[in-house]
């Protein structure tokens, strides 16, 4: 008699059978053994988050006792929602790191719409129908090449991206304004820079220049951390500020004329006094 | 079969209605006393009296040897089996028949259901959906007097768009004052108003330019109808966004990063002096400067939305705005 | 035949204990069922060789009840409007009795849970837990992930402050970047065209009724299907390898009650 070889359905069928059998003979009853485990490590979750919320409170404790002091896990509450703010930038929620680095990523502006919904739907598609074109039988992870690589692509791609969430800034006048304290010291600044090295840091240099560590390179701009080694004298700068495109053909960078010749000046004499890191 | 001894008969009471009357007569007497001592629980108390005396002659009835009939507390049992099976109570279909009678109380089930749905779900969907979309405001900003701007001052202006909904109505703007500017009619003042929501995903613009204690210029705040207006001069140089790393020039064209398009701008218009926000609308680019711009002007758009190029298909219908 | 001896004073005490604790437990059985259903999911058998790592679900479970629990006592003092929502956040941290305590489990239990659910969901992918016959239970599990953090971004702006409003706005945002229908879904997150208290409520109440309501069930359903379903071995149990080795030729295929034998051994 010829043996009809049995469909995957009736064989995967005919296996959880198999283990449905086995697990009630050879079984454990689930109270008190997993039971056990399962209570033990709710234990451990309650208390981690008892434990947090405590930190929370008492490293968020400043002098003030307000609830907008930094701490370790961050203040209580930042300041009343203001819709008109302009110098607060927004972030969310730490999980949501990932998807707010995504969009950092995506900066061309035709392709916006895939890291907002574009890339997560793809992911999450792919995350829902698993079961549905993972079918082999397989559960051995020795065996499970694809799956495993998948996995451990996976977690670093999204603690990469986290991270790298949770370190980004933008140079902005908010921000870099506090910096300055740090430039005066590095560079060894005489006193006459220093209003201009407050004008550099709020006048948004920094969205194009990077400046010791501070702000990010674009459209090509040079790194200004040791322009004054270069010589290029108080009137170069003057005239580069106020119509940069007309001192270096072909520069994307915008005009700054209307700071008026004081502050220009000020600009020129932070310019030429900053000789690197000393 | 074993003999079975008969249970002993149990004492049941006689039926009887006379307890209704007795607490009748109880609650009476308790309300009386509440409400009139003398006449109300008298009268609760003798009808309560009157019904518990009958009730208690009822009640020992059988004890003065009067006969009491008592009905069973079972009917009797018929032995299983004896069930007469008669004719079916919905009949098979005639033949020709194409609709019987349980197939119809099955469909009627099922619309009459269907219709409850309808009548609960749509008026419930269509609150919670609806009012996000009917009926949005129109608003018109009081920033102030036209003297408050100087001509070619860049000013951070921070307005409310509805001062009874509060801070939540909030907003800013970066405003300069262009001058007048030759049109049909003579002059008209040219005013160059941006909004501050990034064309990306709407993140706070900031101004890249000095302003208050850096720039040494002091704020101007109005008191208008529409609130509190604080006006803050600023030199920038362009705009940037703290989000994503959008950048803008200073008539708001889109120079690095992610936006879209050009930011969005408030039309305005003077009145007694005193210059007017009216709605926004988006702008795809703007070619030119201050009084001579030329903006390519598109109804107003989320952030992130293209209004012009090939990508526009994407955003094919908008919800209203104003 | 085995000679009983009598009770003694100690067993008659501890028959009649028994029977004190037994004796409402029959009654409500007898009314509802539910004792018995109770004590199936208790007593039911499990792998024998289930590990610690199998904890992470009933954590999962354990730290959704703590948010719902602190939630709820939440929501009895915080107040879903513009002008008073930041300040009764500032009342329950700051003078409200273990108030703190309270907003502190709940914002640090959103992090736990959302954690606590992907090493879950990373935990079954790698046993391989999602396969024949738990590909449903699965597909409830992501949706359960969806939702989850579905929650954190709509309570993430119930403090209305600078950081709550700011994230609400971008997030809303980004769902309008969809094609086609992603302006109306913003509009419609939002209650308006613009964000206001409209958007506050709205938010407050898919927070605290929508979304909650969801999960309750789905993880009603997780929790029928992994009961009927039956929890797996570890990939590397001798269990398990015996039943779904597709590869392994039918006469080496080893009874779950024996080791792997080598080179042609008993049949099952």
């Amino acid at each position: 008699m010829a043996a009809v070889k049995p469909r995957p359905v009736d064989e995967r069928r005919a296996e959880f059978a198999r283990y449905k059998k086995d697990v009630k003979e050879r079984g454990k009853p689930f109270h008190p053994y997993a039971m056990f485990h399962d209570t033990v490590m709710s234990l451990v979750v309650v208390s981690v988050i008892t434990g947090l919320a405590v930190i929370w409170k008492w490293t968020s404790w400043g002098p003030h006792h307000d609830g907008l002091h930094q701490g370790l896990l961050g203040p209580e509450y930042t300041d009343p929602a203001d819709p008109g703010t302009t110098s607060f930038v927004p972030r969310p929620d730490w999980y949501f790191y990932f998807l707010f680095y995504l969009l950092r990523i995506f900066k061309w502006p035709n392709s916006v719409f895939l890291g907002t919904v574009g890339v997560p739907t793809i992911a999450l598609i792919l995350l829902i129908a698993l079961p549905l074109y993972d079918v082999r039988r397989e559960r051995r992870l020795s065996r499970r090449p694809v799956a495993v690589v998948g996995a451990v692509l996976t977690v670093l791609s999204m603690a990469v991206l986290t991270w790298k969430g949770a370190t980004a800034s933008e140079a902005l006048a908010s921000e870099v304004i506090a910096d300055v304290p740090t430039w005066i010291k590095q560079e060894k600044l005489p006193q006459n820079a220093v209003p201009g090295a407050k004008l550099f840091a709020v006048a948004g240099c920094t969205a194009c220049h990077t400046y010791l560590g501070t702000g990010s390179s674009n459209l090509g701009a040079p790194d200004l951390t040791a322009i004054g080694t270069r010589n290029l004298g108080i009137d170069f700068q003057i005239r580069h500020l106020k119509d940069p495109a007309s001192v270096v053909p072909g520069s994307p960078m915008p005009k700054f004329a209307s700071l008026g010749e004081k502050r220009l000046h000020d600009l020129a004499l932070f310019l030429e006094a900053s000789k690197g890191k000393r | 079969m074993s003999e079975q001894e008969p249970l002993p008969e149990p004492h049941l009471p006689p039926p009887t209605l006379w307890p209704i009357g007795f607490a009748v007569g109880i609650a009476v007497l308790l309300v009386g006393l509440i409400i009139n001592p003398l006449w109300i629980a008298t009268i609760g108390g003798a009808i309560a009296l009157v019904f518990g005396l009958l009730w208690a002659r009822d009640a020992t009835a059988d004890l003065r040897g009067r006969a009491i009939h008592v009905e069973p507390e079972r009917a009797e049992l018929r032995p299983a089996g004896t069930a007469e099976i008669g004719p079916p109570v919905t009949p098979h279909p005639e033949p020709g028949e194409r609709f019987p009678r349980s197939k119809f109380l099955e469909g009627v089930t099922l619309g009459l259901g269907g219709v409850i749905g309808g009548i609960v779900t749509v008026p419930i969907a269509g609150f919670a959906v609806l009012p996000g979309f009917l009926h949005q405001k129109r608003h018109q900003v009081d920033l102030g007097p036209v003297g408050d701007f100087t001509e070619g001052q860049w000013y951070i202006a921070t307005f409310m768009l509805d001062p009874s909904e509060g801070d939540v109505s909030r907003r800013t703007a970066f405003v300069r004052n262009n001058g007048s500017v030759q049109a049909k009619g003579g002059q008209v003042p040219s005013f160059t108003i941006i909004s501050n929501r990034c064309a990306h995903l709407g993140c706070p613009v900031q101004a890249n330019g000095p302003t208050g204690a850096i720039l040494g210029m002091k704020d101007v705040i109005e008191k208008t109808k529409n609130g509190k207006v604080t006006l803050s001069p600023t030199l920038p140089a362009g705009f940037g966004c703290p989000c994503h790393g959008g950048q803008y020039d200073t008539e708001g064209n889109r120079t690095a990063g992610p936006p879209v398009r050009a930011l969005d701008r408030y039309d305005f218009s003077i009145k007694n002096g005193h210059v007017l926000l009216l709605s926004t609308y988006s702008v795809a680019k703007v070619e030119g400067t201050g009084a001579q711009a030329k903006i390519h002007k598109y109804k107003l758009v989320g952030p992130g939305e293209h209004v012009d190029g090939i990508e526009q298909v994407f955003y094919p219908l908008n919800p209203p705005h104003h | 035949m085995a000679v009983r001896r009598q009770p003694s004073r100690a067993d008659i005490r501890k028959q009649r204990m028994l029977a004190a604790i037994n004796f409402p437990l029959d009654w409500l059985e007898e009314r509802s069922g539910l004792v018995g259903a109770v004590r199936y999911f208790l007593f039911r058998k499990v792998p024998a060789d289930t590990n610690w790592m199998q904890t992470l679900g009933s954590a999962t479970l354990t730290a959704f009840i703590v948010q719902a629990v602190t939630g709820v006592i939440l929501a009895m003092y915080y107040k879903p409007t513009p002008n008073d929502a930041y300040k009764s956040i500032q009342y329950i941290t700051d003078e409200l009795t273990l108030g703190w305590l309270v907003r502190g489990m709940h914002k640090w239990g959103a992090s736990v849970f959302i954690i606590l659910m992907f090493l879950h969901m990373g935990r079954v992918f790698l046993f391989g837990a999602y396969k024949y016959p738990r590909e449903l239970n699965w597909i409830v599990g992501v949706l359960l992930l969806v939702m989850g953090m579905l929650e954190g971004f709509t309570g993430y702006l119930l403090p209305w402050d600078q950081t709550a409003y700011w994230a609400s706005v971008v997030g809303i945002n980004l769902n309008g970047t969809a094609p086609i229908a992603g302006p109306w879904l913003a509009q419609f997150l939002r209650g308006g065209q613009e964000i206001t208290g409209d958007t506050l409520t709205r938010f407050y109440s898919l927070h605290m009724l929508i979304v909650p309501g969801g999960i309750a069930a789905l993880i009603g359903l997780h929790l029928y299907l992994v009961i009927r379903l039956g929890v797996t071995s570890p990939p590397w149990s001798k269990e398990a390898a015996g039943m779904e080795r597709a590869d392994e030729p039918q006469h080496l295929r080893p009874g779950l009650t024996r080791p792997v034998p080598r080179g042609g051994g008993g049949s099952s």
